[in-house]
Parts: C-alpha cells; structure tokens; sequence
C-alpha cells in the first residue's frame, strides 16, 4: 500500500493518535483528502459541493491549535463529509429546486462537530431530498459504487458511504428515515450506527418523514463510529424530538467480551425472502457470533409485508405533507419518480396512517418485552437483495413493491438504536451486511457487539481497488 | 369508477394533476395500500381490543415512551 493510500485509509482513531502526536498535520491530511476527491470524484460523483479553500483555512486553524496544546479530542483536523441535506453552506438536497440555496448558518450537528474539530470538505451527494434517487437522467448525477462502478451506492446517504468507503474523507454524516445510512454503508461496504430516535439533532437537516428521521454517522470502523456520534449526540432544544437523556461514552465497551451475550435473530423478516448471495455470508456471520461465545435465540417478530405496511404509508404520508407544496410548485424540478411518491402519500388516508402508528408502537413495545426478556440485541442481515446497477431513467415507485427486500425500516419505526456492519462480499464482490439493534439509549452495548465481530474479521480492512 | 379515476380524483383534491402515463405507475402501489391497510387492520386485530383502544402514539408521544422505558445507559 502506497503512503497516500494507507494515510487515505488510516481510521480516526490511528489518525487522531498521529495528529495529537503532531506526527501528522491536519494540513497535511486535508490535502491529501482533496487530493483524493480530485482524483475519483469524477468516477464516484459523491460530492455535490466541495469545501477547498474554507477546509484548508480550518485546517491551518485546527493545525495552530494543536502546535499551542490546545488539542480537542479525535475529531480534530479530521476531514469529513456532510449529507446534503444538512444546513452547512450551499445545500441542495440533491434538487434542482434548491440549486442556490445557502445555509445562513450550520445546522446543530455540524456545528457540533466543527466544535469537537472536524473539518467538513464538502457535501456529498443525496437521493433527492433524502428519498427520490437519482438516474442517469436526473439534474445531479447518481453516485457510483466503488466496489463496481456500474451499481448505485445505495442512499439516500449515498455520497458519504461512497466517499468515506473510497478513502475520500475519514467519516461523514447521513441521514435515516428507512435505511438511509445502513443500507448505502451495507452497499459501501462500511459501518453506519443509526442511534436512537432523539439522541443526534436533526434541527437544520431538511425533513423526509419526522416520526421517522434520524441523523447519525457513517465510518470505516465501529471504533470511528462510534467517536463520530460522540462529536454529534446530545439533547437539542430545537429538535422537538430530541431527548434530554445523557450521553455517555460511545467508546466505553469497546474490547468487552461478548461471551454469553444473547443475539436474537428475526428470522420472520428475512428468511424466506433474502437471497442466497446475501443469506450465505450473514449466516457465516452469525457461525462467527457463535464461536465468539454469543449464544444464538430466535424472537418472534413481524413479516417482511408487515414491515412494509407499518413504514411506507406513514413514511410517505409525512413526506407528502412537507413536499406538497413544492410538487405543485415546481414539481417539473423534482426527479419524475420523486414527484410520484409525493403524490402517493396525498393517497394515504388518515386512518391508515393513524392505524400504522398504533400498530409501530405495538412492534416497538414487542422488541422492548424480547430486550427485557429474550435477548441482550437484535439481529438481522441489513437488506435481502444486492444494490441495482445505475438506472437509465425512473424505475417510477419500486421502493414500496413488495420484493424490496429493506430490512432496515423496523429500527426507524421503533426508534431502536442499530448499527451496520459489514459481513463479507457477494458472489459478484459486492459488500454484504449485518444489523445490530438493542435498546433505546443504549448504542453502547451495540457498538460493543459490532466491534467484537469486526476485530474478528478482516472486512473492515478490505477497501475498494480504486 | 376505476381506479385510475379514482385516484386522479383523491389528487385532484390536492390539487394535483399527473399525465396519464403517471397515474398509470401508482396503480400497482395503489393496490398495495390498499394491502398494507389490511395487513395493519389484522396486527391491531391480533392484540386484545382494550389495548387497540390507546392513544396512537407519535412523535413526540413515542419518544417518551422510550425515554420511559429504555435505555441502560
């Protein structure tokens, strides 16, 4: 491995070591990252805006401060990535009809962030406000997978698990309303911890579906996620639905022995629907949680249709009710298939939306009486089929077909904290994943599970050829 | 009425008007709606009738809920 690849693939925890030892600059790093970005950004598209000149200038600051002892934590002079729909400079949400709007100010998270040291390159590309995802057709081009060029990187945090899995930036933010930062991280290959519903803001970061959204972090290792959430966590009064719960360290159980811990597997989900190219590795995952001393159990748990039935109609009605407007508006600037899903919850009636919420928090209450009772986590692959190959034109409304094997909806819809992690390739190469959830507030015990498997594999440690 | 009429009809309410070719793609998700509907209508089913007598629980309902019964951190 070149010295620009290993330095590009380094995890935060190792490059945090070398900066606060000064053997390395923020300087130094920020450029070798922009390099990158010039290098593969015309292959990978991750990036709808890149911060050159502002990045460079935190660098120097960030730089200046460690020289004079005043070093912040494992975040500073780390370059990283923000999701296109969090306000942080211009941000398009991945739509031609924001194309000029500039944030006055960050959002909470960021500025949270910038606080703990960061440094933001850019913002990488988005499905079209978080959902509607981009086609060779489409105003913003879609972003490339760099395991194979020809496939999607998922999304709808697609730019950040791109660039983050291509060594373009050590970490980056996401957003998650159905799977929109395990499943893109499942598709790139690397981890995403969506944390409780309420532990990071969202204030600042544009809407898909309130009851549904989290914000959260994307990273090569269960280690860099876990100190990319403790950059961000925290109770925020401009969130309305933000908890005021303390936020302990993320890092805390990392190392601890998993032996004897209770994984309950929800087999209804996935069983009889997810494909074999995808099965077979998890199951060798769940073989590899076997021999680190975890014990196997089932818990009963809905259907793959039951999943789909309590998130697409109240995801969609949410999202009808922010976008409406604008469809009306100025609906010729949304992607064709976007447009259509606004126009697909106006559908929604009032008491299937009501009906969907009773019965997401009988789920809720079943997974909390399996956590209390039957199993320490949770676990499940984190999608059934492999990610499509860049779609020539509007694919209309295949997300809510029956066959769109997403397992990751449960933990939006439940608020259940739940981390990603890579699990092997398919047999065409591509990145296969696993899900780990427990209970609400508690992503330290499921950082602790993940990083258990992830130091007994060597996943983490594959990058793309790029 | 068909369904596609119906349909243009429930958006026309919205004001909304789709060409022909687009109210063509809703009409296979129209269905599963309609599928979802019955599939959430038999899980409410499936609990004692006292319980599909609460409150439905959102935002920010739900994260109380779990700032009550959660977390061991």
């Amino acid at each position: 491995m070149t010295a620009a690849r290993e330095l590009a693939y380094m995890s935060i925890e190792e490059l945090a070591g070398n900066i606060q030892r000064k053997d390395v600059s923020p300087v130094e790093v920020t450029q070798a990252m922009l390099d990158r970005v010039e290098q593969l950004e015309p292959q990978l598209h991750a990036f709808n805006a890149v911060f050159r000149d502002e990045v460079m200038e935190a660098a120097r600051a960030a730089e200046a401060e460690i020289q004079r002892g005043a070093y912040r934590g494992p975040l500073h002079g780390v370059p990283i990535g923000i999701k296109d729909i969090y306000e942080c400079g211009p941000t398009t949400c991945g739509s031609q009809s924001l194309e000029h709007y500039v944030a006055e100010k960050d959002c909470t998270s960021v500025a949270k962030l910038k606080e703990a040291g960061a440094l933001v390159l850019g913002k990488t590309a988005t499905y079209e406000f978080a959902y509607g995802f981009p086609t060779k057709q489409s105003y913003y081009q879609p972003t490339h997978n760099p395991w194979n060029l020809a496939h999607d990187a998922g999304g709808s945090s697609s730019g950040t698990a791109a660039s983050t899995a291509a060594g373009m930036a050590y970490a980056g933010m996401g957003s998650c309303t159905g799977g929109s930062i395990r499943w893109p991280a499942q598709c790139c290959g690397i981890v995403g911890l969506k944390a409780t519903y309420g532990r990071v803001s969202r204030a600042g970061v544009y809407p898909l579906s309130w009851s549904l959204d989290h914000t959260g972090p994307l990273a090569r290792t269960v280690t860099d996620a876990a100190l990319m959430l403790q950059g961000c966590a925290g109770h925020d009064p401009l969130d309305p639905a933000s908890a005021n719960m303390p936020v302990p360290d993320f890092t805390q159980k990392l190392g601890q022995d998993i032996t004897g811990m209770r994984i309950g597997l929800l087999r209804s989900i996935y069983e009889d629907n997810c494909d074999p190219k995808l099965l077979g590795p998890y199951n060798e995952a769940v073989k590899q949680f076997e021999s680190l001393g975890a014990e196997i159990v089932d818990v009963p748990s809905i259907t793959l249709s039951q999943l789909q039935a309590i998130e697409w109609p109240g995801l969609f009605a949410e999202c009808a009710a922010i976008h409406v407007d604008n469809v009306r508006n100025c609906g010729e600037q949304y992607n064709p298939h976007a447009k259509l899903f606004v126009a697909y919850g106006l559908l929604v009636s009032g008491a299937q939306y009501l009906m969907g919420a009773q019965v997401r928090a009988q789920v809720r209450d079943d997974l909390l009486n399996a956590l209390d009772t039957d199993a320490d986590v949770l676990m499940l692959p984190t999608a059934g089929f492999q990610v499509n190959r860049i779609a020539e034109e509007s694919p209309g409304l295949s997300i809510v077909s029956a066959d769109f094997s997403v397992y990751t909806p449960i933990f939006n819809f439940t608020g259940l904290p739940a981390l990603q992690v890579p699990c092997g390739f398919d047999t065409d190469g591509l990145p296969v994943g696993l899900q780990i959830a427990g209970k609400p507030f508690d992503e330290q015990t499921i950082c602790q599970v993940g990083y258990a498997y992830e130091q007994a594999t060597e996943w983490h440690k594959q990058h793309p050829a790029l | 009425m068909d369904t596609k009429a119906l349909i243009a009809a429930k958006l026309a309410e919205w004001d909304l008007e789709l060409t022909d070719a687009e109210l063509d793609r809703l009409l296979v998700p129209y269905d599963n709606l309609l599928r979802w509907q019955r599939v959430v209508e038999d899980m409410r089913q499936s609990h004692q009738l006292v319980e599909g007598m609460s409150m439905p629980e959102s935002e920010p309902m739900l994260i109380h809920a779990l700032d009550k019964k959660g977390g061991t951190s």
